[in-house]
């Protein structure tokens, strides 16, 4: 059987206003969604993670429930949680983290007073570049 | 799991408690806040049953069975040792006294006390953290905790705290706890109750309690959002208020900063002060 696997670092930010179970929740979706999870991965289990975050036991029961409602982790009856690969539900919640994050950077772009302009500018320069080298490295 | 039922309680002149009800559901991790002097140790006493209310009662689940004292654990200040006593003796005379078969030391192996220490010999730490293995042997449905957790040491505090939540994922144990300086429990705790002039005056759930109470630095105080105190600064002011809306947000002049729980109960608790 294999072993937990913990390629991930999650933290719990006390001064959030967003709920804990629902840092925690973000964070394993993050490592499912960009791999570092993997199909059939063994999620810690509820105590081992409640010690290490020093959360409320009952705080992962819900993130746990909540990743099985969203088909992101199957639960086996006395063997734990393990990472569940639905293609279609991992390109959807992809896409809301980019939607999210494309979010947070045009609000803060506009916050610092910038213009429609200088933000689409700014990012097809960014943009251009990256993908050159990327060309290049090819 | 507790019920607190028109209670009434006084010391001698000065009245503490009157006709004040609580409900504590089984497995919650609550915490008790309020100013000094408000009751808040007076309260888990009651409940321990080491002082009895004067009117009014308190009422256990019935799984806890005709002597509910039994299955409470109450750690709290005064803490009953005898000084004389090593440590294994005092685990034996637990042992007797509770009829209980075995002494679970996984605590104290943590730290460094020897069986054949005295308790005198101990440093307060040690001993809180002795009689909660003590306490912890009894296997109780319910842990009362007073603010002596105030006295021990980081080391042991993670350990104490390490020690709750395996025994919160075990099973459903009801912590009521009383503290002013939280950061190292602040997620544990699931419910929040400040006391207030002998009454609850906030009992909310952490999350929505996050989610409403903010602090605002502004020019002005805000219009539309009661304030519960502020601090004053040559230019600006930062007023904590509560219960903000995220409705409300674009209608407010100044940043909009997210707390952690103890700035949240210093905030509630500086507007009593004031």
């Amino acid at each position: 059987m294999k072993e937990p696997r913990e390629f991930f670092n999650i933290t719990v930010e006390a001064k959030s206003a967003l709920p804990v179970y629902e840092q925690v929740k973000r964070a394993i979706k993050l490592a499912i969604l960009s791999g570092r999870l993997e199909e059939g991965d063994q999620l810690m289990s509820i105590r081992e993670l409640a010690l290490k975050l020093q959360v409320n036991p009952n705080t992962i029961i819900k993130v746990y429930y909540q990743l099985e409602v969203e088909g992101f982790v199957n639960s086996r009856p006395g063997a734990g949680y393990y990472v569940k690969f639905d293609r279609k539900k991992m390109q959807r919640g992809k896409w809301e983290i980019f939607e999210k994050v494309t979010g947070d950077y045009i609000s803060k772009a506009l916050d610092l007073g910038y213009s429609y302009e200088d933000i689409v500018g700014e990012i097809s320069k960014k943009l251009n570049r990256e993908t050159q080298e990327i060309g290049r490295e090819k | 799991m507790i019920t607190v039922k028109d209670l009434s309680f006084s010391y001698g002149k000065l009245k503490v408690f009157e006709n004040f009800n609580l409900d504590i559901p089984e497995g919650q991790v609550c915490l008790i806040t309020g100013i000094n002097g408000v009751g808040k140790s007076t309260l888990l006493r009651l409940m321990a049953g080491v002082l009895r209310p004067a009117k009014g009662e308190i009422i256990f689940d019935e799984k806890l069975g005709d002597d509910p004292k039994r299955k409470i654990g109450f750690i709290s200040d005064i803490l009953s040792l005898y000084e004389s006593l090593t440590v294994s003796q005092s685990i034996e005379l637990h042992k007797s006294v509770y009829g209980i078969s075995k002494f679970d030391d996984s605590l104290i192996r943590h730290t460094k006390i020897g069986h054949s220490q005295k308790i005198k010999e101990l440093s307060t730490g040690q001993k809180t953290i002795f009689h909660l293995s003590l306490i912890l042997s009894i296997e109780p449905e319910v842990l009362l905790i007073d603010e002596i957790i105030h006295s021990i040491d980081a080391y042991l505090r993670r350990i104490f705290l390490e020690q709750l939540i395996q025994l919160q994922s075990q099973r459903k144990i009801t912590v009521v706890m009383v503290n002013l300086n939280f950061h190292d429990i602040e997620h544990i705790v699931e419910r929040v109750i400040l006391l207030k002039k002998g009454e609850v005056a906030v009992d909310e759930k952490i999350d929505g309690l996050k989610a409403k109470v903010k602090k605002i630095i502004s020019t002005s105080p805000p219009q539309t959002i009661p304030i519960l105190s502020q601090i004053d600064f040559s230019g600006h002011s930062e007023f904590f208020v509560y219960p903000f809306q995220e409705e409300l947000r674009n209608q407010i002049r100044g940043e909009v900063v997210d707390l952690n729980l103890t700035e949240i109960v210093s905030a509630f608790i500086g507007g009593e002060y004031a």
